[in-house]
């Protein structure tokens, strides 16, 4: 899956005349992980949240590759594309770990059977086995994270977008998602990481697309 | 109290409050629509006299216009009365009472929801000093100013998480009212959550910057009520008794 903006603008205020995101033209490629960057209010989130259907394009339009996604609802945008908040607390929804994985599941009618599987498969892989009774409201923040990684991969999306995934993370949460990543791109689960840790970003980035003032600054694959 | 440059708006606080209170009671009180339409036209002139921003505070309730049209069915349906204009069987659909007891709901609702928009012509803070200086306590109006200031990020969080929860793949359109409900029910938990978590860290934030420490307040800035305040607050609370004397009796 392709994702294209194609000529994309952003207002967040009708008749103001100076767009947080200005005539944007991108294409990310379902493999691979790409980095934006750029100083604060550069526009990209904006980017993130255009990109996952949050917000609708005011000029222009984004494409999935060849529906563009002013025609899909964000329940089918979702299928195919996973948004991590800033905030993992404001995507976490159920009373304990375990539902909080299994509770879209049993609402899209998979068998009982499949959602366990799945369910301890997650648990296991994103180390919350051990917390799966738990309330999620009471995790740490690096396991609120992966808790939030883990509820979103469990809809097999192919393509995942996180925005500043590293903030208030220390050096061994780090370095726990930095596994996590490794080896969803291993799985060929392509992602678009927003983020002002560049050091966190040269380890992985195959390509850096940096943003300054809702324009592409600069854009350079490193591989 | 704020200077600004708009002159109605140099009233104090207080008497919007005054007047805004009296323009509620008037609307809740009165039942005939031939008392609320002149009310509400008043209530009109008196937000463009204040520059208050009700056609947007209009704007936005009209995801409600589909509730509004079923209370004058709702009306029709359980209040007998008045003349049918469709029926379907025995069964009246529309009538003429419930049009009328539809139209006075929607007036009445109109007719607040303008006069409050009045308030918003004053800083949430002057209104908290105007309160406090009417000895209400402290602890009660800087209350009503944090909701004020919360109440558009709940707004904000409410909606990334109705976002959050469609992105996982759960198309709302296609699902059963069973389970729209069901899903919506997921919405609670971590907004109630987020609201004790908030309180919780505001309440240590107010305490380590003293808030009841001192044993009385003092203010940097205060209201004082000036002549045309005293006479807003005078004309209003006793036009208010007046109409409901002419109303009642």
């Amino acid at each position: 899956m392709n994702i294209s903006l194609k000529n994309v603008s952003y207002n967040y205020e009708k008749n103001n005349f100076n767009p947080t995101i200005k005539n944007l033209n991108i294409d990310i490629s379902n493999k691979g992980f790409t980095a934006l960057i750029g100083s604060n209010g550069s526009g990209k989130t904006t980017i993130g949240k255009l990109m996952a259907g949050i917000l609708k394009p005011t000029k222009g339009n984004i494409f999935y590759n060849a529906e563009n996604i002013r025609n899909m609802s964000l329940g089918s945008i979702g299928k195919n594309v996973g948004y991590i908040f800033q905030d993992p607390e404001r995507q976490i929804f159920a009373p304990t770990v375990k539902e909080e994985l299994t509770f879209v599941l049993k609402i899209k009618g998979f068998s009982e059977e499949e959602i366990e599987n799945k369910a301890e498969k997650m648990l296991l892989k994103f180390r919350l086995s051990h917390l799966k009774d738990n309330f999620p409201f009471n995790l740490s923040r690096g396991e609120k994270q992966r808790l939030a990684l883990a509820a979103v991969l469990i809809n097999s999306p192919k393509f995942l977008i996180l925005d500043e995934p590293t903030t208030a993370l220390d050096i061994r949460c780090k370095e726990e998602l930095k596994d996590i990543l490794k080896n969803l791109l291993n799985q060929n689960i392509g992602m678009l990481v927003i983020s002002h840790d560049y050091k966190f970003i040269d380890n992985f980035a195959d390509r850096v697309i940096e943003i300054s003032g809702g324009e592409i600054k600069n854009d350079h694959f490193k591989k | 109290m704020t200077i600004l440059k708009n002159n109605s708006n140099q009233l104090d606080p207080r008497s919007k409050i005054i007047l805004v209170m009296c323009i509620s009671t008037l609307a809740v009180f009165f039942q005939n629509i031939f008392w609320m339409i002149p009310l509400f036209i008043f209530t009109l002139l008196v937000s463009i006299f204040f520059k208050s921003n009700f056609f947007n505070l209009i704007w936005k309730f009209k995801k409600f216009i589909g509730i509004f049209v079923a209370m004058i069915f709702i009306q029709s349906i359980f209040v007998s009365g008045g003349e049918e204009i469709l029926k379907i069987g025995n069964f009246t659909l529309i009538s003429t009472l419930g049009i009328y007891n539809g139209v006075s709901i929607i007036l009445r609702f109109l007719i607040i929801i303008v006069s409050a928009s009045v308030m918003a012509t004053s800083s949430s803070r002057d209104i908290v000093q105007g309160l406090y200086q009417w000895k209400i306590p402290y602890e009660i109006t800087f209350m009503v100013a944090v909701a004020v200031r919360f109440l558009p990020m709940l707004k904000e969080e409410a909606s990334d998480m109705f976002i959050s929860l469609q992105l996982r793949g759960v198309e709302l359109e296609k699902l059963s009212l069973r389970k729209k409900l069901n899903i919506y029910s997921y919405l609670l938990m971590p907004m109630i959550a987020s609201v004790i978590g908030k309180a919780g860290e505001l309440s240590l934030a107010v305490e380590m910057r003293g808030l009841r420490a001192d044993y009385k307040r003092t203010s940097f800035k205060t209201l004082k009520l000036r002549f045309n305040d005293y006479i807003i607050m005078l004309l209003s609370v006793s036009f208010t008794f007046l109409i409901l004397f002419f109303y009642f009796f």
